[in-house]
């Protein structure tokens, strides 16, 4: 469960660069839900998703994850608690790192690290499972550092890592868009069995309209740091690409001059 | 050539200063934090174990003294570039000026001679083996030992925290890994072998020196240098063992260049032939790397 209630971020505050990112966010997702996020650039997307992970925190307001209240905790203090993949595929795992080593790391996301050897045999076995059903080949590979991966390998290994252990939350940070358009239906496919095998209450920004409306229950568009629609059940199931825009404009009574947001 | 006494000398400081090679490994090239504070932390080492043995304190108890001291030493280095933000490399600086001052008044004089101590070495010289050859044979030992808990470490989940906040900071965090914490753990236990290597450097030359510090961290890079360029890089247990056959190759091939009488070099020399070694070991891979593309 995520519930997000009355969220300031303002960054630069008292410069005159100052830029209030949100302006009072308001949001719960239940358990188990899958919430799709799409605004323009500087909505307060990545913001939102910031405050979620740590590496924002709220100016005002409180973030609960689950039963915690996580406003003052830090990235990896609350990291037990979230799960994420990011948006480069060299930024959600270590280059240097073998495959193995990198679920490794993933593996006791949150909990203790210990002098334990890193990849006892039983590991071993369940990394190798995990890796396998991806069916990528990539379990012949465990001793092969992250690098000599392409950036869709990479980011199928960071969905495995993300639910190797527990967590309340799965963020996923625009984490197709580096990816080319075959590579990028993999790993859609790929979260979509992930979250609901594992029924993940999961925040998924994107830059596609069309992927924010395929997937999930419910979509929500940002704008100017605040949440400008919300739609979830029938209403979302009707819903063209063409519907959202023109929402877009008569809610806001501007014209939409952002060609990233029109991609897909 | 050289003569047995003069190589079996190379090989025991090759091999007192594999812990300075494995220490600059830790801070280098898993943590990615290029810290100077080792030209003041071996020092350090010397001086706090020198002094202690001349007080009477057992040997052991001393080496374990200044592992501490070193420890500290890169403790405030990381205090400085973790809480002040201060860059790593200045961070580092500024601890090894202060760490001259500091030694000076551990020892209270610039240098503290062991001649007739007993040191860690002392039990092991009457047992009908040659000094030239227990010497490097005590050290090797404990590098020995040294290389194993490092590489079991280092392939811990512990170790592996410490090798991810080098690669990827940010996404250490989001594992959960605190890396503030990992750059003072880092710290201090590179500075603390270091400074074991200082230890053990007083008690097999009989002295400490307060100067003795002066380039530390370019023989420790030269030494891991020279190992990455033999093994390349394949795991951490060859990359250990490279830093410490890189130190004595390193030590081997001063010696050689100082006592051939062809070259005309003398012992001032040393750190311009350090310098050049260091620069051809940088430059020899990417030669390579030039002619194979």
């Amino acid at each position: 469960m995520i519930d997000l209630n009355n969220i300031h971020v303002t960054f630069g505050k008292g410069t005159p660069l100052q830029k209030e990112a949100l302006k009072g966010v308001n949001l719960t997702i239940e358990e188990g839900s899958f919430v799709t996020v799409i605004g323009s650039n500087g909505a307060g997307k990545s913001t939102l998703l910031g405050v979620l992970a740590g590496d924002v925190l709220a100016g005002e307001g409180r973030v609960m994850i689950g039963n915690t209240d996580v406003t003052r905790k830090s990235t990896s203090a609350r990291a037990g608690l979230v799960a994420r993949v990011f948006q480069d595929p060299l930024t959600g795992s270590c280059g240097s790192l073998s495959i193995e080593e990198n679920l490794a790391l993933a593996a006791r996301r949150g909990e203790r690290r210990g002098l334990r050897s890193a990849l006892g045999p039983r590991r071993r076995e369940l990394f190798r499972d995990r890796i396998s059903e991806l069916n990528l080949g990539l379990e012949n590979r465990m001793k092969d550092r992250m690098d000599l991966l392409s950036g869709g390998q990479r980011q199928a290994v960071s969905l495995v890592m993300s639910t190797l252990s527990g967590s309340e939350v799965l963020l996923l940070d625009e984490h197709t868009a580096a990816l080319d358009p075959g590579m990028a239906e993999f790993i859609m496919k790929l979260t979509q069995r992930v979250v609901s095998e594992r029924k993940l209450t999961t925040l998924m920004v994107t830059h596609s309209m069309r992927q924010a409306l395929d997937f999930g229950h419910r979509t929500i568009m940002l704008h100017g740091g605040e949440i400008i629609l919300d739609v979830s059940g029938d209403s979302r199931k009707d819903l063209q690409v063409e519907d959202l825009i023109a929402m877009f404009r008569k809610m806001r009574g501007e014209t939409l001059d952002d060609d990233a947001l029109l991609i897909g | 050539m050289l003569s047995q006494i003069a190589f079996w000398g190379a090989v025991e400081l090759g091999l007192v200063f594999a812990f300075v090679a494995i220490g600059v490994f830790l801070a280098f090239r898993v943590l990615d934090f290029p810290d100077l504070t080792v030209d003041g932390s071996f020092p350090l080492g010397a001086a706090v174990a020198a002094v202690l043995i001349t007080i009477g304190i057992n040997p052991w108890i001393a080496a374990a003294a200044a592992m501490l001291a070193g420890g500290a030493a890169g403790t405030v280095t990381a205090f400085l570039n973790v809480r002040f933000r201060i860059l790593n490399l200045l961070a580092s600086i500024l601890t090894m000026i202060a760490l001259f001052s500091v030694n000076l008044r551990v020892m209270g004089k610039p240098n503290v001679a062991l001649i007739n101590a007993d040191t860690m070495l002392s039990p092991f010289f009457g047992l009908g083996l040659r000094e030239v050859y227990v010497r490097p044979l005590f050290v090797g030992v404990l590098v020995v030992i040294a290389v194993i808990a490092v590489w079991r470490f280092l392939e811990s989940d512990a170790g592996l925290a410490m090798r991810a906040t080098g690669a990827n900071p940010r996404m250490s965090r989001a594992q959960g890994i605190d890396t503030s914490w990992q750059v003072y753990l880092g710290l201090a236990l590179s500075n603390a072998l270091v400074a074991l290597g200082g230890a053990l450097f007083a008690q097999t030359n009989g002295f400490a020196d307060v100067t003795a510090g002066v380039g530390t961290i370019v023989v420790g890079l030269a030494a891991v240098i020279i190992g990455e360029t033999l093994f390349g890089a394949r795991g951490i247990l060859l990359a250990l063992i490279g830093c410490v056959v890189g130190s004595i190759l390193y030590r081997i091939a001063i010696q050689v260049a100082l006592s051939t009488d062809a070259l005309g070099l003398k012992a001032s020399d040393l750190n311009l032939v350090t310098a050049v070694l260091v620069a051809v070991a940088l430059v020899l891979p990417r030669l390579r790397r030039g002619a194979s593309s």
